[in-house]
């Protein structure tokens, strides 16, 4: 625990000032202001909770994708790497503590895409059902967190992978029903779209913010974890994969 | 300097980089890699925000939606002109063309010229490719109008690109932020994803200024049938050139201000 947590302080130190973190504080409003202005626009206010949710959807997997998925690469680089391995604390709870880190700045977008609706559009939205609306942010969270432990080992033992992480923005938000719900994508698309956690978690989101009380919350909250667990567990075998890899050809402090 | 060298000059050195935008480009993509990558991404941002149109009931929005969306795949492109601005500092090479002769501004302009380029493709595809599958139908004689229309979206978005890249030229850290939050911007108030009626009168009136506007008021005219395209089109112009000319001042004022300060090759 104590590794987790000095990995998870250290981080937010490093990503508190980073220009990758102030794109996402910069970019998440901006997001909201342009979904909320075509909900407005469309005389259609009960699509603000659509324009609230996507956004902070969107900044967590960004996040995921592109301060996560580096972290390996950047202390490979900067020939830190072999001292994090050559000491007894196991690398993956530093890692992961890192990245918890990152999913935890990335859940400032929501507060940001709420006081946009707000102060903008004058849509103050009520979190009408709290209790579910902070379970799901949490487990998605963590869902986020687990998934991006496998970008940073792939973009490692990938080189290529890396050039197409800018193409596994929109390709996954559209599949994953970020801002349009998985009912209203093409059927043969919705059992894909299920694999993904985030449509459980923008499903459940933004639930928590309509007046009906969301349905199945037990069950659609254990989907999300699961489907993170699945994540971890494959990050988890393609880091270490990279590190008997890089042990074996001697290219532990080399990019 | 007489008329011609005047003329070839700028040209020569415009060429050159331009030469340089094209290795880059080729280093960085395949054309597996751009058209199943990058082509299938942008094409996939279209689509999503189409979509919107779908959840909200209304073919109308979804087809506006459609053509916005899709001709803001091309200025997404062309501003990255604010990225690759700074590749010359990082390589090192910026300090030896700050003592080069010949402005500065004649490098950048040709520097980025891959953008506008893969930019006008990616649009042309998104509309033609992907419009009908959202109700965004072509007659053939409305093709060649609206390519050149994307092509001078294209163009001017990167002259308005260019100067944002010379007014942020020495803030490198914040070049990406910059580039995203300038498109965003503009995602927002030119007209793509609302008219620009929606929004108060002098956000209207920014947005007039930036060639996006026009060129967007110019392709749905002709994709609608609606009204002149000729007067947005020939605002647009004159307005990509009125930015090219600022772009060109504030490059000089910036290196100026740069050797002054010994920070060509560390920005600020």
């Amino acid at each position: 625990m104590r590794i987790f947590l000095t990995g998870f302080r250290f981080q937010l130190r490093v990503a508190w000032g980073s220009p990758d973190t102030l794109q996402i504080c910069v970019t998440a409003p901006l997001f909201t202001l342009v979904f909320m202005a075509i909900a407005e626009h469309a005389e259609r206010p009960d699509l603000a909770p659509f324009a609230i949710v996507s956004p902070t959807l969107m900044s967590l997997w960004t996040l995921a994708l592109f301060i996560a998925g580096e972290l390996i690469g950047d202390e490979r680089r900067s020939g830190t790497l072999e001292a994090l391995i050559a000491v007894p604390a196991r690398l993956s709870t530093l890692v992961i503590g890192r990245i918890c880190a990152v999913t935890t700045l990335g859940l400032l977008s929501f507060a940001e895409a709420w006081l946009v609706a707000g102060l903008v559009f004058d849509r103050w939205l009520a979190v009408r059902h709290p209790l579910p609306f902070v379970l799901c942010l949490v487990v998605t969270a963590l869902a986020m967190a687990a998934t991006a432990t496998i970008f940073s080992p792939l973009f490692i033992l990938m080189p290529s992978a890396r050039t197409v992480q800018n193409t596994l923005t929109y390709p996954f938000y559209l599949l994953s029903g970020v801002l349009i719900p998985v009912a209203m994508l093409p059927f043969w698309l919705r059992p894909a779209s299920h694999l993904i956690f985030l449509s459980w978690s923008g499903d459940l989101l933004r639930d928590s913010l309509a007046a009906p009380a969301p349905h199945d919350v037990a069950a659609r909250l254990a989907a999300v974890l699961a489907l993170g667990a699945v994540s971890h567990l494959i990050g988890m075998a393609l880091l270490h994969r990279v590190l008997r890899r890089v042990r074996r050809l001697g290219t532990l402090s080399h990019s | 300097m007489s008329l011609t060298a005047s003329i070839t000059a700028p040209a020569r050195i415009i060429r050159y980089s331009a030469a340089n935008a094209l290795a880059d480009m080729r280093h960085m993509y395949t054309w597996k890699t751009w058209t199943f990558g990058w082509l299938g991404r942008m094409l996939a941002q279209v689509t999503f925000f189409a979509f919107f149109g779908h959840v909200i009931g209304s073919a109308d929005q979804t087809r506006y939606l459609l053509v916005g969306n899709a001709v803001m795949t091309c200025v997404i492109e062309s501003m990255m002109v604010i990225v690759s601005t700074t590749w010359e500092r990082r390589v090192g090479t910026l300090t030896l063309l700050s003592a080069a002769p010949a402005p500065l501004s004649w490098v950048f302009i040709g520097r980025s010229l891959q953008w506008p380029v893969s930019g006008t493709l990616t649009s042309l595809a998104a509309l033609f490719g992907l419009g009908p599958a959202f109700g965004v139908h072509w007659r053939a004689g409305q093709i060649l109008p609206v390519t050149a229309l994307v092509v001078l979206t294209a163009a001017t978005t990167y002259c308005f690109g260019l100067f944002v890249a010379a007014v942020a030229f020495n803030a490198d850290g914040a070049r990406n932020i910059i580039s995203n939050a300038t498109y965003l911007l503009m995602m927002a108030v030119c007209g793509v994803q609302v008219p620009t009626s929606y929004w108060p009168d002098w956000v209207r009136v920014v947005a007039q200024a930036i060639p996006l506007t026009q060129t967007l008021k110019a392709i749905r005219s002709v994709s609608g049938g609606t009204g002149p395209a000729l007067v947005p089109a020939c605002w647009a112009v004159l307005l990509g050139v009125g930015w090219l000319v600022a772009a060109s001042w504030m490059f000089q004022l910036m290196a100026r201000r740069g050797r002054r300060t010994g920070s060509m090759g560390t920005g600020a």
